[in-house]
């Protein structure tokens, strides 16, 4: 039997394990019943290409594949620009403390 | 195709983790989603976590952008919200966030708001952020300041934390305070196979206002109990303690010192309920004093069972109240004087575990921090 090797679970995360029926044309990944899509795809493959949730996201999603993805498009919101080059600086990589503390480097995934 | 969701839950944290907030984040969002029917969780990804996952009703969206600065990054984490959120603009009662960077999409879209201020980025960005002009955290105190002035509510761990926040201007009525908990521990959890015999333990990350260094230098103080070892979980990666492995050389302790990194939240509570004593050792600094903070560590050691020695904070007399034992902070003498004089009492010791461990049944389980959390929701539905 070929397992399922989607990602489940809240806090524990583990793979789904069930028997997979199929495969994600996309990344390839084995899918069972519950987690195969109805376009086929797994859900992350599905869910990049905006086929799953609710039908305002996939307008949303069409709407923002016209505009240039960048720095600048997050501007559009205002909400950060009191800050300057100055003020940006400070958070460079380069500029925090001791790396040791860093606070949102890369810690494993939590599996089961 | 999904209909919308009426409640999102967003951090800027990744989730999971180990760390304690992603313990809170958990409990915090079963709440908001089982209240609601389900919901949309946005957080941090990156480190293998996947970008989309669907759990029955919940459906949980990571950010996982590359992007180097961290400024530029928690803009981006807020646009790419204002997104996630627009999708479900029809359908969206409440959002429920933890910072200015979840809170400012939510206010634009005008939903009612619970801000969750277990830290103020004022005040905790220069820990790590040591270049940050006092220009630059005055915009970001104003940032924050207009999300908390905006929320409908504000829940807050702590009395420390709920006065710092009023201070700002946040009308009391609207400050609710929920504390965090922990599980009670089964009492015949067993031992882990790895553990030493005797052991004192520090649970937690290793930021330097934890104080861990402080405590290095108290154990180093209890050279003569040879059979005592200390370990220190970590709740982040070895690379992040290099720098404390050096002070514990340096001390003469390896060997002695035990390190483990990143265990499943569940392994944690066994080591926890086998240890002599926990210690919590926070610093007497700003982010301790004025921020404050629940920590989870001091929860979790309580609902195992296990004595607790701590410093001497507001924050942590709120917690762990006459149920521990409370050294002044940053002194490695008095750390070392009260972890020796409790391991020569051992009837006392169970009986502060003991205490300590009722004391969390009977008002602070995750399940007392949820009931809390209900009746914010319950208050902003009657509004
Ligand atoms: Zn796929
Ligand atoms: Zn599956």
């Amino acid at each position: 039997m070929t397992p399922c090797a989607v990602t489940t679970g809240f806090f524990t995360l583990g793979k789904c394990g069930q028997m997979a029926i199929a495969g994600c044309p996309s990344c390839g990944r084995a899918l069972c019943a519950d987690h195969v899509t109805e376009g086929g795809l797994c859900p992350e493959c599905a869910a990049a290409r905006n086929q799953v949730g609710h039908p305002a996201a996939a307008a949303a999603h069409r709407r923002r594949a016209y505009r240039h993805r960048s720095a600048t498009e997050y501007s559009d919101y205002g909400w950060y620009t009191s800050f300057d080059a100055y003020d940006r600086a400070a958070f460079d990589p380069d500029a925090a403390g001791n790396q040791d503390f860093r606070d949102d480097g890369d810690d494993a995934l939590v599996d089961s | 195709m999904a209909d919308g969701h009426r409640a999102a839950y967003v951090a800027f944290d990744r989730f999971p983790s180990t760390k304690g907030s992603a313990v809170h984040i958990r409990h915090m969002a079963a709440e908001l989603f089982d209240r609601y029917g389900g919901g949309l969780l946005c957080v941090l990804g990156g480190g293998g976590l996947p970008s989309y996952q669907r759990e029955g009703d919940v459906e949980i969206v990571r950010f996982d952008a590359v992007v180097p600065n961290w400024l530029d990054r928690a803009e981006a984490f807020s646009a790419w919200v204002a997104d996630r959120l627009a999708a479900h603009r029809d359908t969206l009662e409440v959002c429920h966030v933890r910072d200015p960077w979840g809170a400012l999409p939510a206010l634009s879209l005008g939903r009612r708001l619970v801000y969750e201020a277990n830290g103020l980025p004022s005040i905790e960005l220069p820990y790590t952020w040591p270049l940050a002009a006092p220009s630059t955290l005055a915009k970001i105190a104003d940032l924050e300041r207009e999300c908390l002035l905006k929320a409908d509510a504000v829940v807050v761990p702590s009395q420390v934390i709920a006065r710092t926040v009023t201070a700002r201007g946040v009308a009391a009525e609207r400050v609710h305070l929920v504390p965090n908990g922990a599980d009670p521990v089964p009492a015949d959890v067993p031992r882990p196979p790895d553990a030493p015999g005797r052991y004192l333990i520090y649970v937690g990350a290793l930021q330097p206002w934890q104080g861990i260094d402080v405590l290095l230098r108290a154990f180093a103080r209890l050279a003569d109990l040879s059979d005592l070892s200390l370990v220190i979980c970590s709740s982040v990666a070895p690379s992040r303690s290099r720098a404390l492995r050096r002070l514990a050389e340096r001390l003469g302790l390896t060997g002695r010192v035990h390190w483990q990194h990143t265990l499943p939240h569940a392994e944690v509570a066994a080591w926890l309920a086998h240890a002599e004593l926990s210690v919590a050792p926070l610093t007497a600094s700003p982010r301790n004093l004025d921020q404050g903070c629940s920590p989870i560590k001091v929860w979790e050691s309580m609902a195992a069972g296990t004595a607790v020695v701590a410093s001497d904070l507001p924050v942590i007399r709120e917690v762990l109240g006459e149920h521990g034992r409370l050294v002044p902070p940053d002194r490695p003498a008095e750390l070392a004087r009260a972890v020796r004089v409790l391991l020569e009492y051992p009837d006392l010791c169970a009986d502060l575990g003991r205490q300590a461990r009722e004391h969390v049944e009977n008002g602070y389980t995750w399940t007392h921090a949820r009931t809390r959390l209900a009746a914010v929701y319950h208050g902003l539905d009657l509004r």
